[in-house]
């Protein structure tokens, strides 16, 4: 049965991630993980390198890998805010990879940028 | 036979018709690019849009904002990013905001301010470099399919700037996507950061903040300013194809027309002939019949 449901925004520069109902999320704050039902107080946090779990309506996991961002609790509307973000059929430990390539990359970015 | 003066003419047409198969094309390659560029700006809108939210919130629900980078310093020397174009025959797109950022620069001068010059695309810092501004750094190659990685390198490298007290402000000289027929040189100053204001009812919710407010807005500024410069280079990347695509189309049209004159010329010059020679045999034939 499904519990009471909330609004989920996945928001990146380039595109809407993922936009839709769940009724339960998980993800990684720099304060440790966080899991969110709906009726949660207002929060906002900032987000860590790790994966992030989205249960739909339907009890359909939605995994996402993300490394730095935002994260908004508002009134049954929860927005999530990254500027790197990555869909993943693989389940949570694949987006935790995922997560950590994007960490890399990141690094790699900055060095490369350092050594001009 | 056609004659020498025909053939010349004919020879102008051929060569003012493949120009016009190129403007053409790049007519409609340009059209295609605004399509493009549009979607990509109305992309990035949401997240700008929960950003500005996050900011509003952030000043809401604590006692105030403040952080190095929106506090406003004496400036003593300016930072000056012009966002221009790789490529040209862009109509005035390039020469337009050049000679905005020109002026601006000529005046922070005359007011005694040191200048720190950056630019984006080609047709700037030839301009520049070629007048012997010191350029401070160059991008090439972002302007046409800007992408978010792209916005970053620029947001980073205007942030250590301005962090390492190098700059004391930073102005951006860039051109709004008005419409697809207007398109508006404007300067956009980016730092120190001008947040955006909240409002009434925001104000009322009490947020809890992990970790507190003055980290997450110190984590959230830098992006802030990348998601602005972002928003910056895809609008002036609208605004390249716009001017691209308006300056392609007149050209074409002048051709069209050029092409008209000269087809015109041809035909009088090939009539002129053919009556000189009818002029001729019908000449030719009297003296022979009056002989």
């Amino acid at each position: 049965m499904a519990g009471k449901l909330f609004r989920v925004d996945v928001v990146a520069p380039e595109a809407i991630v993922y936009s839709g109902d769940a009724q339960f999320i998980s993800a990684r704050t720099t304060e440790g993980d966080i899991g969110i039902l709906a009726d949660h107080e207002a929060t906002m946090a900032a987000l860590a390198t790790g994966p992030v779990e989205i249960h739909d309506a339907d009890d359909n996991v939605t995994t996402i890998g993300i490394h730095g961002g935002f994260l908004q609790i508002y009134a049954n509307s929860v927005t999530l805010l990254t500027d790197r973000a990555e869909m993943t059929e693989g389940g949570r430990d694949e987006a935790l990879r995922l997560a950590e390539e994007l960490k890399e990359a990141q690094q790699r970015a900055v060095e490369a940028s350092g050594s001009n | 036979m056609a004659s020498a003066e025909v053939r010349q003419i004919r020879r102008r047409i051929k060569s003012v018709q493949s120009t016009m198969k190129i403007t053409r094309a790049m007519e409609l390659i340009a059209t295609s690019r605004i399509a493009k560029a549009r979607v990509r700006v109305a992309r990035s809108q949401p997240y700008t849009d929960k950003m500005n939210e996050v900011i509003r919130n952030l000043g809401a629900g604590s006692a105030g904002l403040s952080h190095p980078l929106l506090e406003r310093r004496e400036v003593v020397t300016s930072g000056v990013v012009v966002v221009s174009s790789d490529r040209g025959l862009a109509g005035g797109y390039n020469s337009n905001i050049i000679r905005m950022a020109e002026h601006r620069i000529n005046d922070l001068r005359n007011a005694g301010k040191q200048i720190r010059l950056f630019t984006v695309g080609e047709k700037a810092r030839a301009y520049f470099s070629y007048r012997n501004f010191e350029i401070e750094q160059a991008w090439l190659g972002v302007t046409d399919t800007p992408g978010y990685g792209d916005a970053r390198m620029i947001g980073n490298s205007i942030l250590e700037a301005y962090e390492t007290e190098v700059v004391d402000s930073v102005e951006v000289f860039t051109t709004r996507y008005v419409s697809a027929l207007t398109q508006k040189p404007v300067l956009w100053p980016v730092l120190p950061i001008e947040p955006p204001e909240a409002t009434e009812d925001e104000a009322a919710v009490g947020y809890t903040f992990e970790p507190s407010p003055e980290a997450i807005l110190a984590r959230l500024l830098p992006r802030y300013l990348e998601g602005t410069v972002f928003g910056i280079l895809l609008e002036a990347s609208a605004s390249e194809h716009a001017a691209r695509r308006r300056a392609m189309k007149a050209a074409t049209e002048n051709a069209e027309e050029l092409v008209r004159l000269l087809t015109r010329e041809a035909n009088q010059a090939r009539q002129a002939e053919i009556t000189t020679e009818i002029s001729e045999i019908v000449g030719g034939a009297e003296a022979l019949s009056g002989g």
